[in-house]
């Protein structure tokens, strides 16, 4: 058994490798965690800084980084997934910004916006960066990790080290002792969004708006998504906790849970 | 201590100097310590250094001076007869001693002078040292004023000689190892920071027979000091624009005699902002009735922080989750039970009192080694590179946050400090 832990992503990255595998398998996953937090990360200059400061300038820019043109593929990708409800942008309320107003050639790694926008990858960075860090591992023959940043963001390799699935218990975010969901993971990611516990009922600490229509979503709300990919399953509980209907609830075969602490579960 | 275990424990200190100055980019933002410390000092007569000023200070750098292979002190000066037979015990009856500095200077036989006098006597001093032909060793803060510290080098260039500014820790291995890990990358871009000096104690000293509140607590009055920005912000500010690798843009501040309320002039509180490049700053704050927090240096990267002063460097570890721990203790014991984990983002929050990891090394002679660079220096009649430029900027950036609190405004750096 090894154990990772470190500060990646703006938050607490672990990394618990079980049985088998290279001996520096985790040093390569926590690399990619920090290759993703480095290209990503717009508190200090990354290729997303300086992605944003042409989009914000109202130039088109060249993405030569390949971690980031990694990320605005799947992101591109989970937008239309999410029917935008997902979105990258980090000033939706501007009317007219959002992922709509920015054209992606991946093809030829360019990217350009139709008004000055700049774009934050909250909401998806810690899934894709799991996913990055669960690949390495995998490349590495590792057959059973459990891997999370954050605690709302959380990935697994292959099966529990005493076999079948992992089992994991999501909390209530507002009575101590009480779970919202048990579910058991296999080679799979879960992600959790809320906007109350761990302090986000603090003023202006979980600021959500919901793209579509740039209404601020003030309701006490827990979203859990499942998913193969940590990206797509970050990016899906997000979307799920602004949503204004059950519409992302019902893909054939996901996992997907959305709580309402008025009291009861919307749907799932 | 014997003889032979003080130049084994001089040749570990020399050797740690080197390895520290051996990383990558330390040569280049440290080059005087390496040369320092590189080479044994030449064979041939020692430099002969005259010291004016024998009071405590004066004393402690006496010591080190006659620890160095390549100085000696030739004679000391004391304008207080206490001081002045203090220091002579330290060095020696048959050594010439004086109560004017020009008499000294005038009775010829020196190659450099050591100034460890109030503040507002450096300036004057220097320039008669310079004027005598000889180099000069000066304790910090350079100077009174901006214009003074500029006044100082100036001379030093006009006249070819050296000028070296006590900043001891620019000699310290545990400083240099800082530097060298920061270097590395190991504590990320360093953004902030956060330095102070915080004391318990009135700084006021006793007055002996013979001598004036004013000469012998000279650090209190406007005429002859800044106070805690000269006296002990200097080293810090030395420091923070050594990491930072730049200097200032602009300084605000606010000072105030708020607890020792006992006649002196400058401030017992001090509490400022240096502003550089790229929106880094250097916060800074001082203060005479609180020791909670001591002297510290804490330079902080996005990947980890450096505190030197305690010699420790931390990594950004966060602290474990707790369910996982406990998942990895069922796996040892074969049983698998639920893992409560899921919420809301965890954000690191509480002050992290994690233990770190040591920088080294204990106690150092580095006050020591800056001698045997500076007599090295006096020899070649060449100054050891990039230190007076690191002190130039420090005491101008201590009186620039003298003028911030007093003014109540905003300090551009000057634009108007001799090229170095």
């Amino acid at each position: 058994m090894h154990v990772e832990r470190f500060a990646a992503m703006g938050t607490r990255v672990e990394l618990h490798l079980f049985g088998t595998g290279d001996a520096d398998a985790l040093l390569w996953a926590r690399r990619a965690i920090e290759a993703v937090d480095d290209a990503l990360t717009i508190h200090r200059p990354s290729a997303t800084t300086a992605l944003n400061a042409r989009l914000l300038a109202g130039l088109p820019a060249f993405v030569d980084d390949r971690v980031l043109l990694d990320a605005l593929i799947e992101i591109d990708a989970v937008h239309a997934l999410t029917r935008g409800l997902f979105d990258p942008v980090a000033d939706v309320l501007r009317p007219g910004a959002g992922w709509g107003a920015v054209r992606f050639d991946p093809h030829n790694a360019r990217i350009e916006a139709s008004q000055p926008l700049a774009l934050d990858f909250g909401g998806f960075g810690k899934g894709f960066a799991l996913d990055r860090a669960g690949d390495a591992l995998r490349r590495a023959g590792v057959t059973s990790a459990f891997l999370c940043a954050g605690e709302s963001s959380i990935a697994v390799v292959g099966e529990h080290p005493l076999g079948g699935g992992w089992p994991v218990a999501i909390p209530h975010p507002l009575e101590p002792g009480r779970f919202l969901v048990e579910l058991e993971l296999r080679d799979e990611a879960l992600s959790i969004s809320s906007t109350v516990g761990g302090g986000g009922d603090a003023p202006d600490r979980a600021p959500m708006i919901r793209p579509s229509d740039c209404a601020l979503v003030t309701a006490a709300r827990t979203a859990i998504a499942v998913d193969h990919r940590g990206a797509l399953a970050e990016a899906v509980s997000t979307a799920l906790i602004v949503a204004a209907d059950t519409h992302l609830l019902d893909a054939p075969g996901a996992r997907r849970f959305l709580f309402s602490h008025a009291g009861m579960l919307v749907d799932a | 201590m014997r003889n032979d275990a003080f130049d084994l424990s001089r040749r570990s200190f020399l050797d740690r100097v080197l390895m520290a100055t051996a990383g990558a980019g330390v040569a280049a933002a440290a080059p005087w310590a390496a040369q320092a410390a590189g080479r044994d000092p030449l064979a041939g007569p020692r430099v002969r250094i005259g010291v004016i000023g024998t009071g405590d200070r004066g004393r402690t750098l006496i010591r080190n001076i006659l620890k160095t292979r390549n100085c000696t002190v030739a004679a000391v000066c004391d304008n207080f007869a206490l001081n002045l037979e203090k220091g002579r015990a330290l060095v020696g009856a048959n050594t010439p001693a004086f109560a004017d500095h020009r008499a000294m200077l005038d009775a010829g036989g020196l190659d450099a002078v050591v100034i460890a006098t109030p503040l507002d006597l450096h300036a004057r001093q220097t320039l008669d040292v310079f004027g005598a032909g000889l180099h000069v060793w000066c304790e910090k803060a350079m100077a009174r004023t901006i214009k003074d510290c500029s006044a100082m080098v100036k001379a030093s260039q006009d006249r070819g000689k050296v000028l070296q500014i006590g900043h001891q820790r620019m000699f310290h291995p545990t400083y240099l190892n800082a530097l060298r890990r920061a270097k590395a990358g190991e504590i990320g871009p360093i953004t902030q920071i956060r330095a102070s000096w915080h004391r318990n104690t009135s700084w006021r000293r006793p007055i002996p027979e013979g001598s004036t509140d004013r000469k012998i607590n000279w650090r209190l009055y406007r005429e002859s000091s800044a106070g805690l920005m000269t006296e002990l912000a200097t080293h810090q500010l030395q420091i923070g624009n050594w990491f930072l690798e730049d200097i200032p843009t602009r300084v605000i501040g606010s000072g105030s005699i708020c607890f020792w309320k006992d006649g002196r002039e400058v401030y017992d509180q001090v509490a400022l902002i240096y502003e550089y490049s790229g929106g880094r700053k250097l916060v800074y704050t001082s203060l005479l009735n609180n020791a909670r927090y001591g002297c510290e240096e804490q330079i902080q990267g996005s990947k980890g922080t450096i505190e030197p002063e305690l010699g420790r460097i931390y990594q950004e570890v966060p602290p474990k989750v707790l369910a996982l721990q406990r998942m990895q203790e069922d796996v040892k014991r074969g049983h698998k039970r639920v893992v409560p984990i899921g919420g809301a983002t965890w954000f690191p929050e509480l002050p992290v009192t994690t233990p770190g990891e040591s920088l080294g090394w204990g106690e150092y002679d580095e006050t020591m080694l800056q001698f045997e660079g500076f007599g090295e220096a006096v020899r070649a009649g060449k100054p050891l590179p990039g230190l007076l430029a690191q002190a130039y900027a420090a005491s101008v950036a201590s009186l620039l946050g003298e003028q911030a609190m007093d003014r109540g405004e905003a300090m551009t750096w000057p634009t108007d400090l001799v090229k170095l």
